[in-house]
């Protein structure tokens, strides 16, 4: 097990060094100055100059490189040229809302697309089975973006009962923070939710043609204790590699879905650094969000051993 | 233990709905813009997201432009010039800084000074090249003596840049400025919302009427309607597209206004790059284009029609709208006479960031269609397009909206991405620099703008209207924007809430 741990730790900061790299040469290769927006349409060459000078983008891209590595080693990743702040500071700042909108998003799906899926399966090819289909292609063909605005529309402006965005803070209480963050979760987990019911779907299905099901069935076991102690444990493997996967994704779409109900969180940022070529916040949260996702990945393999005894990782 | 956690539920729902509802005190306002600002130091950004909330809010100048476009005494209660060279202000006497201190000549040479110091990376260090020296003659009385006469000596002090803030706060100017302003900067949640508070030491007696402003980002401008209507905002100051208008119009709750901008939108053409580099072409393209049309199709019909490159809150606006009027006959006859009867390909780049310049596209390239003119669009985003187009001015044609005031000089510089290169245009733009008389400046500004129609370096299309929409009893809104900032001095709620 140690030896394995090791091996993924080397494979993490192999993953995050060519991420930081590739992100690097990305940003400085898409055309657009940071300090030619700055300075937007009044701009004259010398301000652009001397201002390129001041943010060090004057620079040889191997020096920047190396001087930006050295500080993210260290824990600094630099500071934003539009905010003035520390990267690593606007990033923790912007968790509060990105996390739980992520979690909160990931456990709605779960909640919705579990159940959904294993009953989907037991229906196999009758009306309630067809009608979870429609319905979960519906939450797939629906973009995130526009269920989010619908939600607005009805539950904001037509029944007051949510604010239409913004985030107040977690200071303001729970209650609050929850209320904020509750339809753009449910819009980002609706459409992830309705991928993981095919999954779900298909995984228990597979695994109610084995043998060994018969065999339980064949014993006399109630068909609820086949589904969930028998069925479904043995079928959480793909289960638990595509929600590992969405975790993932529930991140990148959240960018989409701050944007529409104006939370200030980590999607938000990204975006408006992407805008004004804020270079080291890109590269921050880019960091940030790979490492975040190379961990879930590490999360759900570990998970592999936790469900199914037969996987072990000293070998 | 059921039921008590359903208990809790819904009790917090209720508590948290009620609490919503009272959590907004009565001489308060919530509005709604689209951009966070960058930073708030006005000595470091042009951006207008910042000017929106900083200036005549926050930090004010010597002098000010007002609602209707005019230069009056703010900081400075009058002026004194005998040779339109060396300008004296006389300080208003006991007003303060937000930090308790009172504000001094000294203070305003050291901003200025400051402005002109190229290490300072100041945006806009041309408003004060003429500057030559600053006296303090007292705490209240301040000389500044030019090398040249310069005509807009007065209004670019009264511009975004030319902000007065105490010398001991020039380390915090971007997260948490100090001026002279009716607001003070209550709190800045990064990514959420800017919170200004009523200074109770303004000093202008009766202002502002408000005791808080907060200033919340909402980008997606659907996001901002949902926020009107749900009442979650009390006004929109830059948010709202002209396609929410109508809607809003028929609703009772919100007050509607349209008003002037000095933002001229105009289809920019490469004048160096063939064909348009050939007038009878630029002419061609202008009378093919059917300027009423685009205002109705591309803004709802929102939106003034212009000839020329001068808005109508300036001073010397001549209406030329009508100067080169629609003509398709006329347009396919320059064409052939330029050596095109068939017509010709162009690329039209815009930047989505900005709405109306895709909008007003499609039309134009339906329109140049029927001369002939094939456009194919491209849209960019607005980093490439401010290094492709506007530095490196590689395109043949753009859309785009010129907000900056008195912005004439750009047709006078032949590197501006227009490449447009008239030796008299420059050395009439000159003169105007130095004229001071009014009547003679006002005669160079009307020929100026003449020949701008005659040339057509760009086809001058309309004014972006601005949109103002709040609740109804929010009154005191400025009704134009004669100048790139949001003054909420006046504004306040006409009843009880």
């Amino acid at each position: 097990m140690k030896r394995y741990v090791l091996r993924r730790v080397a494979a993490f900061a192999v993953t995050l060094l060519f991420v930081s790299a590739l992100v690097f040469v990305v940003v400085r290769v898409l055309p657009g100055d940071p300090a030619a927006l700055i300075l937007g349409t009044e701009q004259n060459p010398e301000t652009v100059a001397r201002l390129r000078r001041s943010l060090g983008l004057d620079r040889p891209l191997v020096v920047q490189y190396a001087e930006w590595l050295s500080g993210a080693v260290r824990g600094d990743l630099g500071t934003s040229i539009q905010y003035d702040v520390p990267v690593g500071r606007l990033i923790v700042s912007r968790l509060p809302v990105t996390l739980p909108l992520t979690l909160l998003a990931g456990a709605l799906m779960v909640a919705v697309a579990l159940p959904l899926g294993v009953y989907a399966a037991t229906r196999y090819r009758r009306t309630a089975d067809y009608v979870a289909m429609i319905v979960s292609q519906l939450g797939i063909a629906v973009p995130s973006f526009w269920s989010g605005l619908l939600l607005i529309l009805f539950f904001s402006v037509h029944l007051g009962w949510f604010r239409s965005g913004g985030f107040e803070g977690w200071s303001a209480g729970l209650w609050p923070g929850v209320r904020s963050l509750l339809l753009p979760a449910v819009a980002l987990g609706f459409f992830q939710a309705a991928v993981l019911v095919r999954a779900t779907r298909s995984a228990v299905l597979e695994v109610m043609r084995e043998d060994f099901v018969r065999t339980a069935r064949a014993k006399g076991l109630p068909e609820r204790r086949v589904i969930t102690l028998h069925t479904l444990r043995n079928a959480l493997i793909p289960i638990i590699t595509v929600v590992g996967l969405q975790l993932g994704q529930l991140m990148a779409g959240s960018i989409v879905l701050e944007s529409v109900f104006a939370l200030p969180g980590l999607g938000r940022l990204a975006l408006v650094a992407i805008n004004a070529r804020d270079l080291p916040v890109v590269q921050g949260v880019t960091l940030f969000v790979a490492a975040s996702i190379v961990s879930i990945n590490f999360a759900v393999d570990l998970a592999y051993a936790f469900v199914d005894p037969r996987i072990k990782y000293d070998a | 233990m059921r039921r008590t956690v359903v208990l809790l539920v819904i009790a917090s729902v209720a508590l948290g709905i009620a609490g919503f509802a009272a959590a907004q005190a009565p001489r308060a306002l919530v509005v709604q813009t689209g951009t966070e600002p960058p930073g708030l130091d006005l000595t470091a950004t042009p951006a207008s997201a910042t000017a929106g909330v900083v200036l005549y809010n926050i930090q004010e100048c010597l002098v000010k432009v007002d609602a209707h476009g005019k230069i009056v005494p703010w900081l400075a209660e009058r002026w004194h010039t005998s040779d339109n060279r060396n300008y004296t202000f006389f300080l208003k006497k006991g007003v303060r800084f937000h930090n308790g201190r009172e504000l001094k000549a000294a203070d305003v040479k050291f901003v200025i000074e400051r402005a002109m110091n190229p290490e300072t990376k100041h945006p806009y260090p041309q408003y004060y090249a003429a500057i030559g020296d600053i006296i303090v003659k007292d705490d209240y009385t301040i000389t500044f003596s030019l090398k040249s006469p310069t005509a807009n000596f007065l209004l670019n002090l009264a511009r975004q840049g030319s902000v007065i803030y105490p010398r001991e706060a020039v380390e915090t100017l971007k997260s948490a400025p100090v001026g002279t302003g009716p607001f003070t900067l209550g709190e800045w949640v990064r990514g959420d919302r800017i919170v200004l508070k009523r200074n109770p030491d303004y000093h202008v007696k009766g202002l502002p009427k408000l005791e808080q402003v907060t200033y919340r980002f909402i980008p997606d401008p659907n996001a901002a309607l949902a926020a009107l209507k749900a009442g979650d905002i009390d006004a929109s100051l830059f948010g709202l597209g002209p396609e929410h208008v109508a809607d809003l119009k028929k609703d009772g709750r919100f007050d509607v206004t349209i008003g002037e901008t000095t933002n001229d939108v105009i289809l920019a053409m490469n004048n160096s790059r063939k064909p348009f580099s050939d007038v009878r072409v630029r002419r061609a393209v202008t009378y093919a284009i059917n300027k009423p049309d685009v205002v109705k199709l591309a803004m709802f019909g929102l939106g003034r029609v212009i000839g020329s490159t001068v808005d109508p809150l300036n001073p010397y606006f001549v209406d030329l709208a009508g100067a080169m009027p629609y003509d398709p006959a006329r347009a396919k006859k320059l064409l052939a006479e330029a050596g095109y009867p068939n017509g010709f390909e162009a690329v039209l780049k815009v930047a989505p960031q900005y709405y109306y310049t895709v909008r007003s596209g499609e039309v134009i390239v339906d329109q140049l269609a029927k001369v002939g003119v094939k456009v194919r669009i491209e849209q960019i985003e607005w980093g490439q397009w401010l290094s492709r187009v506007w530095k490196e001015a590689d395109y043949d044609l753009t859309i785009i909206g010129h907000a900056e005031a008195w912005d004439i000089a750009n047709y006078a510089n032949p590197k501006y991405y227009f490449r447009y290169d008239s030796a008299k245009f420059q050395e009439l733009f000159q003169k105007s620099e130095v004229t001071l008389d009014d009547k003679a400046r006002r005669e160079q500004y009307v020929q100026m703008q003449k020949m701008l129609v005659d040339d057509a370096p760009a086809v001058f299309l309309f004014i972006h209207p601005r949109l103002v929409v709040a609740k109804k009893g929010v009154t005191g809104f400025w009704k134009d924007l004669p100048i790139p900032s949001s003054d909420l001095s006046e504004v306040g709620w006409s009843a009880a809430k």
